[in-house]
């Protein structure tokens, strides 16, 4: 059982790998569907907004909360907007936002091209001479490249106004010295880094959706399984690639 | 509006299931093969979450310490954010993602097959067949996994700490001890619990009340683990203020 697993996951690899590499292709070669990739954008970005700023935001409230709990201890509460900051910009926004990225814009593109993929919309695409991957997919890829960084900067603002709202309004840690503090061990460069991070998850949302969406079987209950898959396994790819882009990006090393 | 609406269905279902489920007996032997299955699928990938929540938290940790000269407190760090926050709401996320998204595609197909309307044509209650077996076993399921998730990811925080960022082992490791109590892993183990009952609520409601076709069951799979995600976090913050406030 476990040879035949993994050979028929070495396979999968395999066949995403094809899949990957034509969707660059023909990203990278004309024509674009620019108007297409644009609503695909705006509508991914409207959508996910507010999950992304419901989700960031109490994860500030709770790294302030806790992150009292400890500089109480010594006396440096005045350094808690910097472990806020440097928490938030570097790590949780750019990982909870794509998360709510996969969950929600990736796992509806999932479904979409699972839709399509079942009534056939796909096969009628071909038929009609059209290339199904630059019409559907394309488009869908770019559009979470784009909003993927775009949610993120959202996030990272309203995760230190999570943090403001636990240490300023709830505990009544005065306000001045949390905004002072909050660029004391970041620079606009972790911002950067959290933006690269946050482009490098969107296209693995865009391409493991897509693929995911492009070869669904098995009518109404495929298309679920897609959705599954999709969130499942792009939300895992980016939990293990951060620790690798946190380290390249960022230099911690002893 | 449409919001309100939902709220109102949402705790008029949560009423109904919980009365269908005090009216009938336990589903023993179901929660248990439910229990089984929901905590074996998700396992590995939690184990690969929690090991890499365990490096990142320790990264995390010694940037913002190091400039303070306080890198050898990471240990506490880890210890404090991985046991009471980390675990609960990653192990959460995950499970919402995987269990709690296919008891929501699971039932919508049921739903748009007829076949929860094919079980109250035979007069069994689908509340309690369907919804009250997964909830038992992933509020069994969940606070283990917990556990297990504190575990890895201390286990991978030491490795990084002390490998990569050179820290003492022996000092990180007593730090933690001294930081955390036996109740901490308790109120993760609570904080666990409400997840649990949050992601299969809403998991099977949007299950439950699918529109037809396949682009109703993916509307509904995607609808539940936005919604449950999300209400964790907000929720992770109310339980931090009661427990740790």
């Amino acid at each position: 059982m476990g040879y035949v697993a993994s050979m028929t996951s070495l396979a999968g690899l395999g066949r995403f790998g094809l899949f990957s590499a034509s969707v660059l292709w023909r990203v990278l070669t004309p024509p674009w569907e620019v108007h297409e990739t644009a609503r695909h954008t705006l509508n991914v970005a409207v959508r996910c907004f507010l999950p992304v700023m419901a989700i960031v935001f109490p994860l500030g409230m709770v790294m302030a909360l806790q992150g009292l709990a400890i500089f109480d201890t010594f006396g440096a509460q005045r350094m808690l907007s910097s472990l806020v900051s440097v928490a938030v910009f570097r790590e949780l926004s750019p990982v909870l936002a794509s998360t709510l990225v996969a969950a929600q814009g990736g796992s509806s593109f999932a479904a979409e091209l699972g839709a399509m993929r079942i009534r056939e919309e796909l096969d009628a695409t071909e038929v009609m001479g059209l290339d199904p991957l630059r019409v559907h997919v394309v488009p869908r890829v770019l559009a979470c490249v784009v909003a993927t960084p775009m949610l993120n900067i959202a996030g990272s603002l309203s995760g230190i106004a999570g943090g403001m709202f636990t240490a300023v309004v709830l505990k009544g840690e005065p306000a001045g010295i949390y905004w002072a503090n909050v660029w004391a061990l970041t620079q606009p460069a972790d911002l950067l880094g959290g933006v690269l991070k946050t482009l490098i998850f969107g296209a693995v949302i865009g391409v493991v959706a897509s693929y995911h969406g492009y070869n669904a079987s098995g009518g109404a209950a495929g298309v679920g399984q897609a959705v599954n898959d999709t969130v499942v396994i792009a939300a895992t790819s980016f939990i293990v690639a951060n620790y690798f882009l946190t380290t390249a990006l960022f230099g911690v090393m002893g | 509006m449409t919001a309100l609406r939902t709220l109102g269905r949402f705790g008029f279902f949560v009423a109904t299931f919980a009365s269908a489920s005090l009216r009938h007996p336990l589903p023993v032997r179901a929660s248990i093969i439910e229990a089984y299955r929901i905590g074996v699928r998700s396992l590995p990938i939690l184990l690969v979450i929690s090991i890499f929540v365990g490096t990142n938290l320790t990264l995390q940790g010694f940037a913002a310490f190091k400039p303070l000269g306080g890198q050898h407190l990471v240990g506490m760090f880890v210890a404090l954010a991985g046991v009471r926050e980390m675990a609960p709401i990653m192990v959460s996320a995950m499970v919402a993602a995987k269990a709690g998204t296919e008891m929501a595609s699971q039932i919508a197909v049921m739903r748009i097959r007829e076949q929860i309307d094919a079980l109250e044509v035979m007069s069994i209650d689908p509340h309690w067949f369907l919804i009250t077996p997964r909830f038992l076993g992933i509020f069994l399921v969940l606070p283990a996994l917990t556990v297990l998730s504190i575990f890895t990811l201390m286990v991978s925080a030491w490795t990084v700490a002390t490998l990569q960022l050179g820290l003492n082992g022996d000092e990180f490791l007593a730090l933690a001890r001294a930081t955390t109590h036996p109740a901490d892993f308790g109120y993760g183990m609570i904080k666990a619990a409400c997840f649990a009952a949050i992601i299969c609520l809403v998991s099977c409601f949007y299950g439950f009340y699918s529109e037809a076709g396949p682009d109703g069951v993916g509307r509904a799979t995607n609808s539940a683990v936005v919604v449950s995600a999300v209400s964790c976090a907000v929720l992770n913050y109310l339980l931090s203020e009661v427990l740790f406030g």
